[in-house]
Protein backbone atom coordinates (compact mmCIF):
# COMPACT_ATOMS: atom_id res chain seq x y z
CA UNK A 1 0.00 0.00 0.00
CA UNK A 2 2.88 2.30 0.84
CA UNK A 3 4.14 1.85 -2.70
CA UNK A 4 0.76 2.89 -4.06
CA UNK A 5 0.63 6.23 -2.29
CA UNK A 6 3.31 8.02 -4.34
CA UNK A 7 1.65 6.71 -7.49
CA UNK A 8 -1.73 8.02 -6.36
CA UNK A 9 -0.21 11.39 -5.51
CA UNK A 10 1.47 11.50 -8.90
CA UNK A 11 -1.84 10.67 -10.55
CA UNK A 12 -3.50 13.48 -8.66
CA UNK A 13 -1.04 16.10 -9.86
CA UNK A 14 -0.42 14.79 -13.35
CA UNK A 15 -3.84 13.65 -14.40
CA UNK A 16 -6.18 15.92 -12.55
CA UNK A 17 -5.41 19.41 -13.80
CA UNK A 18 -8.77 20.79 -12.66
CA UNK A 19 -7.72 20.14 -9.07
CA UNK A 20 -4.70 22.39 -9.50
CA UNK A 21 -6.71 25.16 -11.14
CA UNK A 22 -9.39 24.87 -8.45
CA UNK A 23 -6.72 25.25 -5.79
CA UNK A 24 -5.36 28.25 -7.66
CA UNK A 25 -8.79 29.85 -7.77
CA UNK A 26 -9.35 29.06 -4.10
CA UNK A 27 -6.09 30.67 -3.13
CA UNK A 28 -6.83 33.69 -5.29
CA UNK A 29 -10.29 34.02 -3.79
CA UNK A 30 -9.01 33.73 -0.24
CA UNK A 31 -6.23 36.26 -0.66
CA UNK A 32 -7.53 39.43 0.97
CA UNK A 33 -5.92 42.00 -1.38
CA UNK A 34 -7.47 40.41 -4.48
CA UNK A 35 -10.05 43.13 -4.89
CA UNK A 36 -11.43 45.73 -7.26
CA UNK A 37 -10.11 49.28 -6.96
CA UNK A 38 -11.89 52.45 -8.00
CA UNK A 39 -11.11 55.94 -9.25
CA UNK A 40 -14.10 58.26 -9.42
CA UNK A 41 -14.12 61.73 -10.90
CA UNK A 42 -15.80 64.50 -8.91
CA UNK A 43 -17.80 67.51 -9.95
CA UNK A 44 -15.07 69.91 -8.76
CA UNK A 45 -12.59 68.46 -11.28
CA UNK A 46 -10.68 66.33 -8.78
CA UNK A 47 -10.90 62.57 -8.38
CA UNK A 48 -11.25 60.12 -5.55
CA UNK A 49 -9.37 56.80 -5.31
CA UNK A 50 -10.37 53.70 -3.40
CA UNK A 51 -7.56 51.14 -3.24
CA UNK A 52 -8.72 47.76 -1.96
CA UNK A 53 -5.82 45.71 -3.30
CA UNK A 54 -2.64 46.58 -1.44
CA UNK A 55 -0.52 44.78 -4.05
CA UNK A 56 -0.97 47.69 -6.42
CA UNK A 57 -0.77 50.44 -3.80
CA UNK A 58 2.37 52.43 -4.57
CA UNK A 59 3.01 50.37 -7.70
CA UNK A 60 0.35 51.77 -9.96
CA UNK A 61 0.28 55.56 -10.18
CA UNK A 62 -2.73 57.51 -11.38
CA UNK A 63 -1.17 60.50 -13.11
CA UNK A 64 -4.42 62.19 -14.02
CA UNK A 65 -8.15 61.96 -14.58
CA UNK A 66 -9.00 64.63 -17.14
CA UNK A 67 -12.64 65.43 -17.67
CA UNK A 68 -14.02 67.31 -20.65
CA UNK A 69 -17.06 67.50 -22.95
CA UNK A 70 -17.46 66.38 -26.54
CA UNK A 71 -18.69 69.01 -29.06
CA UNK A 72 -22.18 67.51 -28.64
CA UNK A 73 -21.98 68.00 -24.87
CA UNK A 74 -21.33 64.43 -23.68
CA UNK A 75 -18.89 63.92 -20.82
CA UNK A 76 -15.58 62.27 -21.53
CA UNK A 77 -12.72 61.30 -19.27
CA UNK A 78 -9.14 60.27 -19.84
CA UNK A 79 -7.39 58.36 -17.06
CA UNK A 80 -3.59 58.15 -17.21
CA UNK A 81 -2.00 55.22 -15.40
CA UNK A 82 1.69 54.37 -14.93
CA UNK A 83 3.27 51.15 -13.75
CA UNK A 84 5.73 52.29 -11.08
CA UNK A 85 6.89 48.79 -10.15
CA UNK A 86 9.98 47.04 -11.48
CA UNK A 87 7.93 44.21 -12.92
CA UNK A 88 5.49 44.02 -15.80
CA UNK A 89 1.93 44.11 -14.57
CA UNK A 90 -1.43 43.39 -16.10
CA UNK A 91 -4.25 45.66 -15.07
CA UNK A 92 -7.83 44.96 -16.08
CA UNK A 93 -9.98 48.03 -16.49
CA UNK A 94 -13.67 48.74 -16.90
CA UNK A 95 -15.81 51.75 -16.06
CA UNK A 96 -19.26 53.03 -15.36
CA UNK A 97 -20.88 56.42 -15.64
CA UNK A 98 -22.78 58.14 -12.87
CA UNK A 99 -25.36 60.90 -13.02
CA UNK A 100 -24.95 64.07 -10.96
CA UNK A 101 -27.03 62.49 -8.17
CA UNK A 102 -24.89 59.35 -8.11
CA UNK A 103 -27.05 56.92 -10.07
CA UNK A 104 -25.27 54.52 -12.40
CA UNK A 105 -26.39 55.53 -15.88
CA UNK A 106 -24.10 53.48 -18.12
CA UNK A 107 -21.73 50.65 -17.61
CA UNK A 108 -19.00 48.89 -19.50
CA UNK A 109 -18.96 45.72 -17.40
CA UNK A 110 -16.36 43.66 -19.24
CA UNK A 111 -12.73 43.85 -18.18
CA UNK A 112 -10.30 45.15 -20.78
CA UNK A 113 -6.93 43.48 -20.23
CA UNK A 114 -4.18 46.12 -20.18
CA UNK A 115 -0.58 44.81 -19.91
CA UNK A 116 1.84 47.40 -18.57
CA UNK A 117 5.62 47.12 -18.86
CA UNK A 118 7.64 48.66 -16.01
CA UNK A 119 7.35 52.43 -16.28
CA UNK A 120 4.77 52.21 -19.06
CA UNK A 121 1.89 54.66 -19.24
CA UNK A 122 -1.58 53.57 -20.31
CA UNK A 123 -4.48 55.81 -21.22
CA UNK A 124 -8.06 54.77 -20.59
CA UNK A 125 -10.56 56.88 -22.49
CA UNK A 126 -14.25 56.84 -21.74
CA UNK A 127 -16.97 58.82 -23.48
CA UNK A 128 -20.51 58.91 -22.14
CA UNK A 129 -23.38 57.97 -24.44
CA UNK A 130 -26.07 59.64 -22.35
CA UNK A 131 -26.34 63.35 -21.61
CA UNK A 132 -27.18 62.68 -17.93
CA UNK A 133 -23.86 60.90 -17.37
CA UNK A 134 -21.65 63.31 -15.45
CA UNK A 135 -18.96 61.43 -13.50
CA UNK A 136 -16.93 58.37 -14.40
CA UNK A 137 -15.93 55.55 -12.07
CA UNK A 138 -12.94 53.58 -13.33
CA UNK A 139 -12.64 50.03 -12.02
CA UNK A 140 -9.18 48.47 -11.78
CA UNK A 141 -8.36 44.84 -11.09
CA UNK A 142 -4.82 43.56 -10.84
CA UNK A 143 -4.21 40.16 -12.37
CA UNK B 1 -7.44 -5.35 1.66
CA UNK B 2 -5.04 -3.68 -0.72
CA UNK B 3 -7.47 -4.17 -3.59
CA UNK B 4 -10.26 -2.57 -1.62
CA UNK B 5 -8.09 0.44 -0.78
CA UNK B 6 -7.03 0.79 -4.41
CA UNK B 7 -10.62 0.65 -5.58
CA UNK B 8 -11.69 3.22 -2.99
CA UNK B 9 -8.81 5.52 -3.96
CA UNK B 10 -9.67 5.19 -7.67
CA UNK B 11 -13.33 5.93 -6.99
CA UNK B 12 -12.31 8.99 -4.95
CA UNK B 13 -10.12 10.17 -7.80
CA UNK B 14 -12.88 9.78 -10.37
CA UNK B 15 -15.48 11.51 -8.23
CA UNK B 16 -13.24 14.22 -6.81
CA UNK B 17 -11.47 15.37 -9.99
CA UNK B 18 -14.35 16.72 -12.05
CA UNK B 19 -15.50 20.30 -11.72
CA UNK B 20 -19.28 20.48 -11.59
CA UNK B 21 -20.89 22.95 -13.96
CA UNK B 22 -21.79 26.27 -12.39
CA UNK B 23 -22.97 29.70 -13.51
CA UNK B 24 -20.36 32.40 -13.94
CA UNK B 25 -20.52 36.12 -14.51
CA UNK B 26 -20.00 36.49 -18.28
CA UNK B 27 -18.08 39.68 -17.59
CA UNK B 28 -16.16 38.24 -14.66
CA UNK B 29 -12.62 36.92 -14.48
CA UNK B 30 -13.47 33.23 -14.15
CA UNK B 31 -14.60 32.55 -17.70
CA UNK B 32 -12.88 30.05 -19.99
CA UNK B 33 -10.04 31.38 -22.15
CA UNK B 34 -9.81 29.33 -25.37
CA UNK B 35 -6.91 29.21 -27.77
CA UNK B 36 -8.80 27.76 -30.72
CA UNK B 37 -11.70 30.18 -30.92
CA UNK B 38 -12.98 33.62 -29.99
CA UNK B 39 -14.50 33.69 -26.52
CA UNK B 40 -17.48 35.69 -25.34
CA UNK B 41 -15.19 38.07 -23.44
CA UNK B 42 -13.16 38.73 -26.61
CA UNK B 43 -16.27 39.97 -28.40
CA UNK B 44 -17.09 42.12 -25.37
CA UNK B 45 -13.58 43.60 -25.23
CA UNK B 46 -13.46 44.33 -28.95
CA UNK B 47 -16.99 45.69 -29.02
CA UNK B 48 -16.65 48.02 -26.05
CA UNK B 49 -13.25 49.31 -27.18
CA UNK B 50 -14.45 50.00 -30.72
CA UNK B 51 -17.67 51.58 -29.49
CA UNK B 52 -15.64 54.10 -27.51
CA UNK B 53 -13.46 54.74 -30.53
CA UNK B 54 -16.43 55.24 -32.83
CA UNK B 55 -18.30 57.72 -30.62
CA UNK B 56 -15.12 59.80 -30.49
CA UNK B 57 -14.83 59.96 -34.28
CA UNK B 58 -15.28 63.56 -35.47
CA UNK B 59 -17.73 62.51 -38.18
CA UNK B 60 -19.91 60.71 -35.68
CA UNK B 61 -19.79 63.63 -33.24
CA UNK B 62 -20.73 66.09 -36.01
CA UNK B 63 -23.70 63.98 -37.09
CA UNK B 64 -27.15 64.98 -35.95
CA UNK B 65 -28.73 64.08 -32.64
CA UNK B 66 -29.55 60.51 -33.67
CA UNK B 67 -28.26 59.62 -37.14
CA UNK B 68 -29.71 56.62 -38.94
CA UNK B 69 -27.29 53.71 -38.89
CA UNK B 70 -27.47 50.59 -40.98
CA UNK B 71 -25.45 47.50 -40.24
CA UNK B 72 -23.64 46.12 -43.28
CA UNK B 73 -21.72 42.91 -43.72
CA UNK B 74 -19.23 41.76 -41.14
CA UNK B 75 -17.17 39.02 -42.72
CA UNK B 76 -16.03 36.16 -40.52
CA UNK B 77 -12.64 35.23 -41.98
CA UNK B 78 -11.62 32.98 -39.09
CA UNK B 79 -11.58 29.21 -38.86
CA UNK B 80 -14.46 29.04 -36.41
CA UNK B 81 -18.14 29.50 -36.97
CA UNK B 82 -19.99 32.20 -35.00
CA UNK B 83 -22.62 34.84 -35.49
CA UNK B 84 -21.07 38.27 -36.06
CA UNK B 85 -23.92 39.88 -34.14
CA UNK B 86 -21.95 38.83 -31.07
CA UNK B 87 -19.68 41.75 -31.94
CA UNK B 88 -22.16 44.14 -33.54
CA UNK B 89 -24.66 44.03 -30.70
CA UNK B 90 -21.95 45.23 -28.31
CA UNK B 91 -21.74 48.37 -30.41
CA UNK B 92 -25.28 48.98 -31.62
CA UNK B 93 -27.21 48.10 -28.44
CA UNK B 94 -25.64 50.80 -26.20
CA UNK B 95 -26.00 53.37 -29.00
CA UNK B 96 -29.66 52.55 -29.67
CA UNK B 97 -30.55 52.35 -25.98
CA UNK B 98 -28.92 55.72 -25.30
CA UNK B 99 -30.79 57.27 -28.24
CA UNK B 100 -27.54 58.09 -30.02
CA UNK B 101 -28.48 56.34 -33.28
CA UNK B 102 -31.60 55.07 -34.99
CA UNK B 103 -30.93 51.61 -36.30
CA UNK B 104 -32.34 50.86 -39.73
CA UNK B 105 -33.40 47.26 -39.85
CA UNK B 106 -32.37 45.54 -43.08
CA UNK B 107 -33.84 42.08 -42.65
CA UNK B 108 -36.41 40.89 -45.24
CA UNK B 109 -39.35 41.61 -42.91
CA UNK B 110 -38.31 45.23 -42.43
CA UNK B 111 -37.72 45.72 -46.18
CA UNK B 112 -41.15 44.21 -46.97
CA UNK B 113 -42.79 46.47 -44.39
CA UNK B 114 -41.20 49.54 -45.99
CA UNK B 115 -42.37 48.47 -49.46
CA UNK B 116 -45.88 47.86 -48.13
CA UNK B 117 -46.17 51.47 -46.93
CA UNK B 118 -45.07 53.51 -49.97
CA UNK B 119 -46.40 56.81 -48.63
CA UNK B 120 -44.68 56.53 -45.28
CA UNK B 121 -41.63 58.61 -44.50
CA UNK B 122 -38.98 55.92 -44.47
CA UNK B 123 -35.71 56.94 -42.92
CA UNK B 124 -32.63 56.65 -45.08
CA UNK B 125 -29.36 55.37 -43.69
CA UNK B 126 -26.78 58.09 -43.03
CA UNK B 127 -24.07 55.70 -41.91
CA UNK B 128 -23.29 52.07 -42.66
CA UNK B 129 -21.16 49.99 -40.33
CA UNK B 130 -19.26 47.09 -41.87
CA UNK B 131 -16.24 45.03 -40.99
CA UNK B 132 -14.19 41.90 -40.97
CA UNK B 133 -12.81 39.51 -38.35
CA UNK B 134 -9.47 37.86 -39.12
CA UNK B 135 -7.39 35.21 -37.45
CA UNK B 136 -3.61 34.75 -37.31
CA UNK B 137 -2.10 31.68 -35.65
CA UNK B 138 1.46 30.80 -34.73
CA UNK B 139 3.25 28.50 -32.34
CA UNK B 140 6.65 27.93 -30.76
CA UNK B 141 7.10 24.42 -29.40
CA UNK B 142 4.05 23.61 -27.35
CA UNK B 143 3.10 27.28 -26.95
CA UNK B 144 0.27 28.27 -29.24
CA UNK B 145 -0.77 31.82 -30.05
CA UNK B 146 -3.99 32.99 -31.62
CA UNK B 147 -4.61 36.59 -32.63
CA UNK B 148 -8.01 37.79 -33.71
CA UNK B 149 -8.25 41.12 -35.49
CA UNK B 150 -11.58 42.92 -35.45
CA UNK B 151 -11.84 45.54 -38.20
CA UNK B 152 -14.72 47.98 -38.47
CA UNK B 153 -15.43 50.81 -40.89
CA UNK B 154 -18.11 53.50 -40.67
CA UNK B 155 -19.17 54.81 -44.07
CA UNK B 156 -20.93 58.10 -44.67
CA UNK B 157 -23.63 57.14 -47.19
CA UNK B 158 -23.87 60.61 -48.75
CA UNK B 159 -20.23 60.66 -49.76
CA UNK B 160 -19.47 56.90 -49.74
CA UNK B 161 -16.37 57.81 -47.79
CA UNK B 162 -15.07 55.91 -44.80
CA UNK B 163 -15.27 58.38 -41.91
CA UNK B 164 -14.02 56.08 -39.18
CA UNK B 165 -11.97 52.92 -39.09
CA UNK B 166 -10.51 50.99 -36.23
CA UNK B 167 -8.97 47.64 -35.46
CA UNK B 168 -8.75 45.78 -32.20
CA UNK B 169 -6.45 42.79 -31.88
CA UNK B 170 -7.02 40.22 -29.17
CA UNK B 171 -4.06 37.88 -28.68
CA UNK B 172 -4.14 34.75 -26.56
CA UNK B 173 -1.13 32.54 -25.82
CA UNK B 174 -0.62 29.27 -23.99
CA UNK B 175 -0.40 25.53 -24.38
CA UNK B 176 -4.00 24.75 -23.43
CA UNK B 177 -7.27 26.43 -22.59
CA UNK B 178 -7.64 27.81 -19.09
CA UNK B 179 -10.16 29.25 -16.70
CA UNK B 180 -9.85 32.89 -15.74
CA UNK B 181 -7.41 35.61 -16.70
Amino acid sequence: MKKLLPLLALGLFAGCTSLVSTADRLERGLTPPDAVNYVTTKADGTFETQINDQRIAGKLALLGARKSKTPAGFAQVQFELRNDSLLGRTINVSFEWLSADGRVTETQPNWVVTPLEPGAIALVNATALKAESAECRLRLLSR
Amino acid sequence: MNKLLTLAATAFLLVGCGTPASYKDSNGRDVVVSLEKIDIQDFATAGSTMLQSMVNAPAFQKAGAAPVLQVGNVLNDTGSNFDTSLLLMKITAPLVNAGRVRLLESDPAAVAARKATPGAAVPVAEFVLKGKILEVRSNAGSTRQASYEFQLTLIDVRSSLAVWQDTKIVTKQGSKNSVGF
